[in-house]
Parts: C-alpha cells; structure tokens; sequence
C-alpha cells in the first residue's frame, strides 16, 4: 500500500518502529526504572517520586495482588481516582501482577460506575475514599470482592501527608460517608507487599493491558481490549513521533487531564518511556491552583484538549507562567478551534499540535508533525507503522480528495470489544480496517482533515456523549413521554448536549429533570439545554426519528444555563 | 413461517419488543425507546389495504413468543411517485438466518403489487448488516444532507 504521508515525516522518524523492543508494559517500565532510576518520573503537589521509588512501590503493589489478595493473572483490577501518585503506582502494580487495568471515571455515578464494574468483571477496585461512598452504594451487585482506599496525601512525605488528608477530609470535608467492610488502605497494602515476593509473570504482546471503556451508538459503555502489544506499539510509535523535540531523560511534562482518560493514559506512559517527569494536575477545573503549580515548575511539554487550552488562555494569570522553556503543546480529543490555536501561539511562542485517535486504537494514529511552525487545521499524517484510508460504505476506498469514513490498520488497533463480538464485527472491515466513525479527506501529501461525523455522538470537552444514554436516563423519569438528546455547537466545550423533551407530567419542571439527570449521569454528560416540546418529536411516517429536525432549532446557549459540562476534565 | 400481521398480534408484539436489546431498538427507531408507543402500536396491527402492510415472521416457540421478526411499509412523507417507507425488526437470536432477507424480499413483492413505485428507507449509516442486506436486495445507498449519522436506501420496484 502506497503511503505518501512519509515523505512529510520530520528527519529521523523511522516509517515503521520496532514493537518487539518491548514484550509488554512491564519490560518498558524496566527499561526506564533501569535507565533513569534516580530522575525523578511523577510529581504530584510538588512532591517527586523517582522512578526507582515507583519500580520499588508498584512492585510491593503487585506482590500484594499477588500473595495476598490472591489476585490471578488475567482479573480485572479498577483504579478510580484523579490524577495523583498513587496512579502509577497501582497503574504498574496491576501490570507488573499480569492483571488487566480497568480505568474508572471517579465522578461516575452509581449507575455508571456498577455498569462498568459488570461488564469488566473486576473483581477489585483501588479507589480515592473521596469518591468510595459510590462504590458502596453499588458494590453489592458487582464481583467486586476486594477494596483498597486510599487519601489524597497517601503518598507524600509524612507531615504533609497528615495535613494534606485532614484538610481534604475535615476542612474542605471533601469526603462524604462512606462504608465498605473489609477495605483495605493504600498504605498499608504497600507495606505488606514490601515483605511477600513477586512471581515473574511472563507477558506477551496478546496478553490484555487495559479494558479502556468507550460509550457506544447505540447507548451501552463497551470495553476497548487493549493488549500488551497495542499498548507498547503506541508508546513505541508516539515515543519516536515526539522525538524531534523531546529528549530522553531530559524533560518536564504537564499532564492536566486524567489518566483514566486514553489520550492522557497512553501520553503519559510514552513520555515515561522517555524518561521525562510526569507533573500530574489532580484537578485543572481550580485554575487558580492549577495555574500556580505550573508557576512553580519550569516545564517542557503540556497535553491538553481545546477547552483546557482555552481555559488557560482566559485565566487572569496565564501571561506570569513561564512560557519560554515549552517545547510541545499536543492537542487531541476534540476538534481544535482556530482562535485558540492562534491565541496559544502568541501567549507561549509554541504550535498547539494537533493528534487524532480513539480508545479503539489506544488511541493515537494519525497527528501532525511535533515541528510544525503553525497549528495547521488538520489532523496530520498516520504514524509510523499506521495505515489510514477514506472508504465508503462498501469498505472500498474512496479517491484522493473525496470525503470517506477514516479507517485504521496498525499494531495499537485493539484486539476487539470485551465480551461483544457481534459489536466487535460491525466497527471492522471485511480487511480488518477499523472503522473510526468519523468522515474525513485525505489530500496527495497524506495529510487528513476530518469533514463530518458518522457516529451518532457528542464530544463535550474531548469526553464523547452517546444520545442512547442520555435518552435512556431521561425515560426514566415517570414524567417524561419521549425524548431525543441532541449536540449543539457550544464556544467553550466545543459541543454541549442539548435535549427536547415532551412530557407526560406537564407539571415536570427543567430543574427536576436536570436533578434526575445528575443521579445518574457523569457532569460533561448532563444536558445543557433542556428544551420541552408540546407535540410528539418529528419523525417519519414509519416512527424514525428526525434528528436533523431537531438540530435545526436553536443553536446557542443561553447565558446562565444550568449544569455547565467541566472543562476538559471531570477529576 | 411469514404471514400479514392480525390485530391479535398487539400483545405479542409488545412482549416482543421488550426482549428487543436497546440496540435494536435504536436502529429501528433511532432514538432510545423503553416501550412501544400505543397509538403506533395499534396503527401497526390495523394496515390500511392497498396503503400500508406488515409480515410478521413467526417460529413456534415454548413459551407462546412466536413472533421473531416484523417488517412492514407505510406510505412515503409527501410521496407523490408513489413510494412506500420500510422498516425491519429481527430478534436478536435469529439475526444470521436469512430471516430479514426474507422479510424484506416479500416486502418489496407486496409493495409492488400494492401499486408502489419505489420502496425507500432510513437507515443509521453504521448499522453495517442492515446497509449490506438492502443493497443484496437492489437498493442503492444515499448520503442525507447535513446528517453523516442517517444513510437512504432506495430501489425501484
């Protein structure tokens, strides 16, 4: 297959990279434990964990796991929590004991979160005790038999660990009620891992890394399998795309958005790799807090979404950050917005560099190069070792120039939806392309821009909203006759969720619903318009609903609306 | 077996469809649906001849659910060449069997002989086996301005 996207790839990056350096995500963190063990690889609230302490901790994670959990190769382990050191720890520990990491939005509600728990079937979870009253709301209905909570400050140094957990707890009294008989504590679990020994699990490229979830079309949350060999080619293959501006062992990364997310999961571990230092934002939404930790450091590269960017460019003290040692911007997740992009220029003197991918394909494929002058309106050239073609319906591909679904080939496509073959099936070609649902064009350089959307979805602040699911949750209400979620064009979110409704309780009020909505749905989730209709919604004459009729009303947010979808993150 | 569908069917049909997944309603629907609207239900059981029809496909079953697939046309929005909108349904376990190929083939007879000219339908663009079986059975495959997430399938017939 011709691939004329080469020729646009800066000095040095190989067309194809070698994905049998590594055998699984444990031979690469040995490999950067042994190689920059005493640089440090997290900070988290400006305390440093070396990589050797990580090698060291995620080991007594695992041994834990292993010997006295009695964890076997192969369960699924949750992790549920914002961004904070005890992340990689449990992160390699579940790796390192041959289990498969389960990401879980910790602002999940209970109905959410006891779906994902089923379908995995994890049977334990880590999670911060701030979010630990939603697991025992559900665990009794999921296989979940083994609980381990940890405190915000677990894993800083003494004194500011005490303060750091009694302020979260007492004073800001972050931490609602909770109770699980039998919880184990972060801390205490590492300590008992300390004294029991490890076996060597020998992990392959087949072997699963991660059940990432992923909303569907048609409403239920899916398990993206993400193997061993998806993991290390992607890290491989986003390792070498950085290369031109990144040095090994060399650097400083900000990672504002959470690591249960795919884009910051699979960035994180590549800049890992690398042996650069991981700064991790426990919560970008407190721009204040977030805007001074990075006034703290001096910082070479930054991860984002549009709305994150945006953010930062609005806040009052954006300009005081020190700009000049930012080498790489990287913006994925939702379409990038022109201003922004040339806003983010001018304010660091740095391109945002735009990637595209999805969990399915763990998840970057296609992306500009790291040393582009401009933001260049397009999603880029495929990475090495990845195929991308436009096909239409048939799965024959379209001619250069004509609009097609973007379809993917490479070693980080997953192996296929957890436990759904039919699912599995319909999102692969006859010849094994992965359909991303997205209708782009690819010009005769091998560049690609997106055009349009195939999949029925919204992408709220890089987060993805299936209308199935917000339907779903809206017919639940005894007051509600029919309902259809729609996307609107939104200035900070990029789209936000907008729903009309007819009633069949005139009396049901907006703010009713939308407090029925927050039982049940996550934040970026949860309508922003609510719109009630008085006649049944406009349909064919056989019962299929117009959704583009529906589009065609309003199209603006009304200032002041309720229930504001998060900024790029929901931690 | 396939017959015209009878006004005795409305309670079946009902417990059909709850044992429907949310995904099959949704590709028939397009919108999330927990339970058959009540008008349309007794529009579906009563076609009117010569306008509207509907088979069902029907495979005796221990616990009296027989019916295991439905399609069915209606007259066209503002159709003045005579044209018919379909829609099919297949239960879950017997998705695979022809059964829907079946179903639409005999539809697209019936609508012939109804006087129709052509037959069209709406059809979620990524509903890959229901976009494979229309164009076995002639349809072709039509973009819908301004929404990527529906296709148009049509033939003449």
């Amino acid at each position: 297959m011709q691939k004329p996207w080469l020729a646009q790839y800066p000095a040095g990056i190989p067309a194809e990279i070698d994905i049998h350096r590594f055998a699984s995500l444990k031979d690469v963190l040995a490999a950067s434990c042994a190689r920059f063990g005493d640089l440090p690889a997290f900070n988290s609230m400006g305390t440093v964990m070396k990589f050797r302490q990580l090698d060291a901790a995620s080991r007594a994670f695992a041994a834990w796991l292993q010997k006295v959990a009695r964890l076997k190769r192969g369960d699924r382990v949750a992790l549920m929590m914002p961004n904070l050191l005890q992340y990689p720890v449990a992160l390699f520990g579940v790796v390192r004991a041959g289990m498969v990491v389960v990401n879980v939005n910790p602002l999940y509600t209970p109905r959410e979160l006891e779906h994902q728990l089923n379908d995995s079937g994890a049977v334990a979870i880590v999670v911060l005790e701030n979010f630990a009253h939603t697991v025992a709301q559900v665990i009794k209905s999921t296989p979940v038999r083994i609980v381990i909570t940890t405190q915000v400050g677990d894993l800083l140094p003494p004194l500011k660990r005490i303060l750091t957990n009694v302020v979260v707890k007492h004073v800001k009294k972050l931490v609602p009620p909770w109770q699980l008989a039998g919880a184990m504590e972060f801390n205490r679990v590492l300590a008992a891992g300390r004294t029991q020994s490890l076996d060597d699990v020998a992990l392959t490229h087949d072997d699963l890394a991660f059940l990432q979830y992923t909303g569907g079309t048609t409403g239920v949350a899916k398990g993206a399998m993400l193997t061993h060999g998806n993991m290390v080619a992607n890290v491989l293959q986003v390792g070498a795309w950085m290369s031109p501006n990144l040095h090994d062992g060399a650097e400083t990364v900000v990672i504002p958005l959470p690591l249960y997310h795919v884009f910051a999961l699979t960035g994180c571990l590549s800049f890992f790799s690398k042996g650069a230092q991981t700064v991790l934002i426990a919560n970008p939404r407190d721009l204040p807090a977030f805007i001074k930790s990075l006034r703290q450091i001096s910082f070479s590269a930054i991860i984002g979404v549009n709305t994150l960017f945006r953010a930062l460019l609005d806040a009052p003290d954006s300009a005081k950050v020190d700009w000049s040692h930012l080498k790489l911007a990287v913006a994925g997740g939702m379409a990038v917005q022109h201003v922004v992009a040339h806003r983010w220029k001018q304010m660091t003197g740095v391109p945002l560099v735009e990637g595209y991918g999805l969990t399915e394909s763990a998840p970057v494929a296609i992306a500009n190069p790291v040393t582009i002058d401009e933001w260049s309106g397009q999603i880029g050239v495929p990475l090495p070792s990845t195929d991308a073609a436009m096909l239409d319906d048939d799965g024959k591909p379209v001619a250069l120039g004509e609009v097609g679904e973007i379809c993917l080939r490479g070693p980080q496509v997953m192996k296929g939806y957890w436990d759904r073959p039919a699912e599995t099936a319909n999102v692969f070609t006859a010849d094994g392309w992965l359909r991303t649902g997205d209708m782009g064009l690819m010009d005769q350089l091998g560049n690609i821009r997106i055009t349009d959307r195939k999949k029925d979805m919204i992408v709220v602040s890089g987060f993805k909203v299936f209308p199935n699911e917000i339907e779903d949750v809206l017919t639940m209400h005894p007051g509600v006759l029919e309902a259809a979620a729609i996307g609107v064009h939104d200035e900070r979110s990029g789209e936000a969720v907008k729903v009309v409704v007819l009633r069949k309780d005139p009396a049901l009020t907006e703010s009713e619903l939308l407090a029925h909505c927050k039982q049940h749905l996550t934040g970026y989730k949860i309508p922003r318009i609510v719109e009630f209709r008085s006649e049944p919604l406009p349909k064919t004459n056989i019962g299929k609903i117009l959704r583009r009729e529906l589009r065609d009303g309003r199209a603006a947010a009304p200032t002041g609306a309720p229930a504001v979808p998060a900024p790029a993150n929901e931690a | 077996m396939l017959r015209a569908i009878d006004e005795a069917d409305a309670p079946e049909i009902v417990q059909a469809f709850d044992r429907l997944t949310a995904d099959s309603r949704y590709y028939r629907f397009m919108q999330h649906k927990r339970q058959l609207d009540p008008a349309a239900l007794e529009r579906g059981v009563h076609p009117r001849p010569g306008r509207d029809f509907a088979f069902v496909a029907t495979i005796p079953a221990a616990d009296g659910i027989d019916i295991v697939g439905a399609a069915q046309y209606v007259r066209a929005n503002g159709s003045r060449r005579k044209s018919c909108e379909f829609a099919i349904t297949v239960a879950e376990d017997w998705r695979g069997t022809g059964l829907a190929s079946q179903l639409l083939a005999s539809l697209v007879r019936r609508a012939r002989r109804d006087g129709y000219r052509t037959m069209e339908g709406s059809v979620i663009a990524d509903n890959a086996p229901m976009l494979a079986l229309a164009r076995k059975l002639g349809f072709s495959v039509h973009p819908v301005p301004e929404d990527a997430t529906v296709v148009r399938v049509q033939r003449a017939l």
